[in-house]
């Protein structure tokens, strides 16, 4: 591995960690499109503190960004709050406009601009090496190293000083206001350091892509966990881990770093999504059936539980009058015959004991919607055990 | 002499996303009633009436309207849904969400025309709207909304009506309004099931009543069955209404 | 070349009348389509979906090696359908929000498509495949088969619509009733939700992925502006997306290095500008001004009971009172007097006021419904 290889997997690893951590805060705060606003909108912003001072690395880019950014949200909160259009499409009136302006300033001013489309989707990390900063002629690292590794320490600090604060506000608003947090300082400060990492990151990753790694890792975290440091911790693995082995597949596809590392966090968040233990597709799916049956096993006790006269235990009322399907009724039946719930004599289905201690205990369990009475169920029902 | 049922309910369950909401009910309501189905939040009382009218579907039981499937009796039954339930910012005017009480009957791809504009407007002009036809729906107070909503019902011209929380947050005209067709329906021998929280108001409004909260806990005539032990059977805690008979 | 130049070659020049006709079809399309999508909360959707068929476009590239544009869009609209069953899925199946879902498909699917272009950009015997105007669409590559495609596609939607435009009002605006009334809506749903995508797709060359879903968007929410009628408002949306497309295509083509997308969209968003402030029922500025007017007519009516209360009093209605009076009562300002005076509810003579008859029947009016109110 060259220097420059590893510089540039470096930049990618921070620009990830740095998007993460906002994103987490995005997506559990159900603003995640928000970040999609913000990093089309940043672009008429670069563009014109471009015009301004002719220099891309200027910190007064970002600065300009940052206040676009920041706009846009202003914008899309005044839009909605007009009840002129619906709430969704005040963000997809207000970005695509922003995103059009920045293009068509760039277009127009092509010969003056070193910002070309392909910049702007992708960012230039293959370039960044080349690009040092050079204190008083010593070089101490490439330019947008300094920038994204000062926009995370910002970043970090903040979340440390005000981890309680964003918490609480996060998951419970009202307490928030009622312990003096204002929601709306929270609010904008995070729109803030999202507006900043996106235009730290546009350098490295390009506009679009920017959105994929702060919704993604945080995505993919929330499919694992609900705690809000685990899920922090989670996002910046899968990004860091995404930034690393994107690189390389980009290395071998000769292809856009950035396109790269996007697609390995979509791989990553597609077998999260199919494999997670609780929440994934095939665990949901698997539950979901083992529930039905429980509904559908519980439905027939109760029945029985509810009749006394014969012809409604009769064992073909069950297609009859419950409507169901003799097979579905059949393995119903089974099963409950398997746990010994109920005995059939002369096709009358009838309780046993056990069989309506259990019903019995299930109708507490519904009537009061009391988890911890299902607790105590489980050990007697193999079906309960998760 | 004999009862005849306009709706039968044969151990219905009804779970969302795999948690119970509603288990194995049964009910039958007589043809001819002005139905109250009253229980507390999250008792199931909309969910009820939605998979009577087939908006939710059940994982068991059955439901029949004068004897058969809900799906040939269609015709016979209209719905009046809880007024949040849909964006009244919506572009359309009152008139033209009445008229939609008659696709029904239209079926597929027919355009109403004059006989569905009449029926319509009749409808409107029963619940006292017939001014507003022209307004946009969003410019009608809670009240007036809630009445289009009605009138829509009307003009469906059924025998059988279900309606979800009529009363929720209306101006007292409105009230008196959506009562006095009520009970005209009544009078008219139509069946009408309401979904009704006000408990105070049960025993002038209506004349058969529901108890539910989850499972069913009491149905039959308002003078026989509403008193404090159904209540409390129904809402849990002890409770007392000063019923004025 | 300027403006007028351009609509001279309109009518004289074949591949430009092309391109207009194109984005005229295109902009009509998207309004009347894209109605549907803002009055089912779907607008982001449609963003969702655009960007997620960039990749479809990459790999039919990639395993057909055509640039015909057909074979693209086909791949465009399997990846942007699946892109959007996805969002379904996650939604469905997991505790992923809505926003959630649309904001990492697109965005990953973009991404992925990206690796795919550049990829193929580099590929040795596949350079300039042109893959790049889907981007930011390049009005300029349509051909007259695109055109008479897009005709024919916007024909049949057309159609469709007006045979089951009864089934569409109603699922939009309540669905479960629908469903009691015995319409299929699974089958209007998919209907319309294919027609976005289909228009989506369609809109994908000229338009390009990035902005497509504002084409949807912005003609739709600039004609709620100005009716309270559905079918006015998906006649509009068609009207403002037809004339964006053109105006914004002849922007576009007179100036260089403009690509087309971004034009029309700026230009759609001007006529949604235009549309949130100055429409006469609904507009910011007849807003504020109905607003400034309830408040000085409240202020005057304050005022009036004010004297009202002291009037009534009095035998004689006309009774006069001092001026000095009303200093007390807080909101009354010598404007308020003065303009009472000009309703001639009330008579000022040099120190002392007296109501008029019509004041007095006005205030009573008001006073009575004050009471009601309460």
């Amino acid at each position: 591995m060259s220097s420059a290889q590893i510089e540039i997997q470096l930049i990618a690893s921070l620009v990830a960690i740095a998007c993460a951590i906002p994103g987490v805060f995005l997506v559990l705060r159900k603003m995640a499109l928000i970040s999609d606003a913000i990093s089309h909108s940043i672009l008429p912003g670069l563009v014109i503190g471009f015009f301004i001072t002719h220099d891309l690395n200027s910190p007064l880019l970002i600065l300009m960004g940052a206040l676009s950014g920041i706009l846009t949200v202003v914008l899309v909160e005044y839009i909605q709050k007009t009840k002129l259009v619906k709430e969704d499409t005040a963000i997809g009136l207000v970005f695509p406009a922003m995103f059009s302006i920045g293009v068509l300033l760039i277009a127009k001013n092509a010969n003056d601009v070193h910002l070309d489309v392909d910049a702007v989707l992708l960012g230039e990390l293959a370039f960044a090496p080349f690009d040092r900063l050079i204190v008083n002629g010593i070089d101490i690292g490439p330019k947008s190293l300094w920038i994204i590794g000062t926009i995370l320490l910002i970043t970090l600090s903040l979340l440390v000083a005000f981890f309680k604060e964003l918490k609480v506000s996060t998951f419970d608003a009202g307490l928030a206001t009622s312990l003096g947090f204002s929601p709306i300082v929270i609010h904008y400060g995070l729109m803030s350091i999202a507006s900043v990492t996106t235009v730290g990151a546009f350098d490295a990753v390009g506009a679009i892509l920017v959105v994929a790694l702060m919704i993604a890792p945080a995505a993919t975290a929330y499919l694992l966990t609900n705690d809000l440091k685990i899920m922090l911790v989670f996002s910046v693995i899968f990004g860091v881990f995404s930034a690393i082995s994107g690189y390389w597949l980009a290395h071998w596809l000769d292809a856009s770093i950035s396109g790269s590392m996007i697609t390995m966090l979509g791989f990553v968040f597609f077998l999260v999504y199919l494999f997670a233990p609780n929440r994934g597709f095939i665990s949901v799916l698997y539950r979901n059936k083992q529930q039905q049956k429980e509904v559908q096993l519980l439905t027939f006790l109760l029945h029985l539980n509810n009749h006394t006269e014969e012809n409604e235990r009769h064992i073909n009322h069950l297609n009859e009058h419950i409507n169901w399907h003799k097979i579905k009724a059949q393995s119903i039946v089974d099963l409950a015959e398997k746990n010994n719930m109920i005995v059939i004599n002369n096709q009358i289905i009838a309780l046993t004991p056990k069989g309506k201690i259990f019903t019995e205990k299930a109708i507490d369990y519904i009537i009061t919607n009391d988890d911890s009475k299902i607790e105590s169920m489980k050990k007697d029902f193999f079906l309960f055990r998760g | 002499m004999e009862i005849k049922y306009a709706v039968t309910v044969d151990d219905l369950t009804v779970a969302y996303n795999y948690k119970p909401v509603l288990w194995d009910i049964d009910l039958a309501i007589p043809e001819g009633v002005l139905m109250a189905i009253v229980g507390p939040n999250g008792a199931g009382k909309s969910t009820l009436i939605k998979s009577i009218l087939g908006i939710i579907n059940p994982i068991a039981g059955s439901v029949s309207i004068y004897g058969k499937s809900y799906d040939k009796q269609r015709k016979l039954v209209a719905y009046v849904p809880q007024k949040g339930s849909v964006d009244w910012d919506f572009p359309t005017t009152a008139l033209d969400v009445v008229k939609m009480g008659t696709y029904g009957s239209l079926g597929w791809v027919k355009r109403p025309g004059k006989a569905q504009k009449k029926a319509a407007l009749e409808a409107l002009e029963k619940v006292g709207m017939l001014a507003f036809k022209n307004r946009q729906i969003s410019q009608l107070s809670g009240g007036q909304q809630q009445r289009v909503f009605l009138a829509r019902a009307l003009a469906q011209n059924a025998s059988i009506y279900f309606m979800d929380e009529p009363f929720q947050g209306v101006d007292a005209t409105t009230e008196i309004t959506i009562i006095n067709i009520l009970k005209e329906l009544r009078k008219a021998g139509k069946t009408v099931v309401v979904v009704h929280h006000d408990l105070q108001t049960v025993p002038e409004y209506f004349d058969w009543v529901t108890f539910l909260n989850v499972k069913k806990i009491a149905t039959g005539p308002v003078k026989e069955i509403f008193n404090d032990d159904n209540l409390t059977k129904t809402y849990g805690i002890n409770y007392k209404v000063s019923v004025q008979q | 070349m300027d403006l007028q130049e351009y609509f001279n070659l309109v009518f004289t020049d074949y591949t430009l009348r092309t391109i207009t006709i194109g984005t005229a079809i295109l902009g009509a399309i998207c309004g009347m389509l894209g109605s549907f999508a803002v009055l089912r909360k779907q607008s982001l959707l449609g963003d969702a979906i655009s960007h997620a068929s960039l990749p479809g476009i990459a790999i039919a590239f990639l395993i057909t090696g055509t640039k015909d544009t057909n074979v693209l869009l086909l791949g465009a609209l399997i990846s942007g359908l699946i892109g959007a069953f996805w969002i379904r899925g996650i939604v469905k199946n997991t505790h992923l929000k809505t926003d959630t879902a649309l904001g990492l498909i697109l965005s990953v699917f973009f991404g992925f498509g990206m690796l795919l272009l550049t990829f193929i950009q580099k590929m040795p015997n596949a350079n300039q495949s042109g893959l790049d105007k889907f981007l930011f669409g390049q009005a300029a590559t349509l051909l007259i088969k695109d055109v008479w495609f897009m005709a024919i596609v916007t024909s049949i939607c057309l159609a469709v619509l007006l045979l089951f435009w009864k089934e569409f009002k109603l699922l939009l605006f309540d669905a479960d009733y629908a469903k009691t009334l015995g319409f299929n809506i699974k089958f209007i749903d998919a209907l319309i939700t294919s027609f976005i995508v289909l228009a989506i797709v369609l809109g994908l060359q000229t338009v390009g992925v990035v902005l497509m879903s504002a084409m949807l968007l912005a003609p739709a929410a600039a004609a709620r502006q100005w009716t309270n009628s559905l079918s006015t408002m998906v006649v509009l949306a068609a009207i403002f997306g037809l004339l964006a497309g053109v105006v914004g295509t002849g922007i576009s083509a007179s100036q260089s290095n403009l690509s087309t997308g971004p034009v029309i969209v700026l230009v759609a968003a001007i006529f949604v500008m235009f549309s949130f402030i100055f429409s006469p029922s609904r507009g910011l500025l007849f807003r504020q001004i109905r607003f400034l007017k309830n408040r000085r007519d409240l202020k005057l009516h304050k005022t009036l009971s004010f004297m009202f209360d002291l009037v009534k009093t009095h035998e004689n209605k006309s009774h006069p009172h001092a001026v000095q009076i009303l200093n007390n009562f807080q909101g009354y300002t010598r404007g308020t007097l003065k303009k009472l005076e000009e309703e001639e509810y009330i008579k000022v003579q040099g120190k002392m006021w007296s109501m008029t008859e019509k004041g007095y029947q006005f205030s009573s009016n008001l006073y009575n419904q004050n009471i009601e109110n309460e």
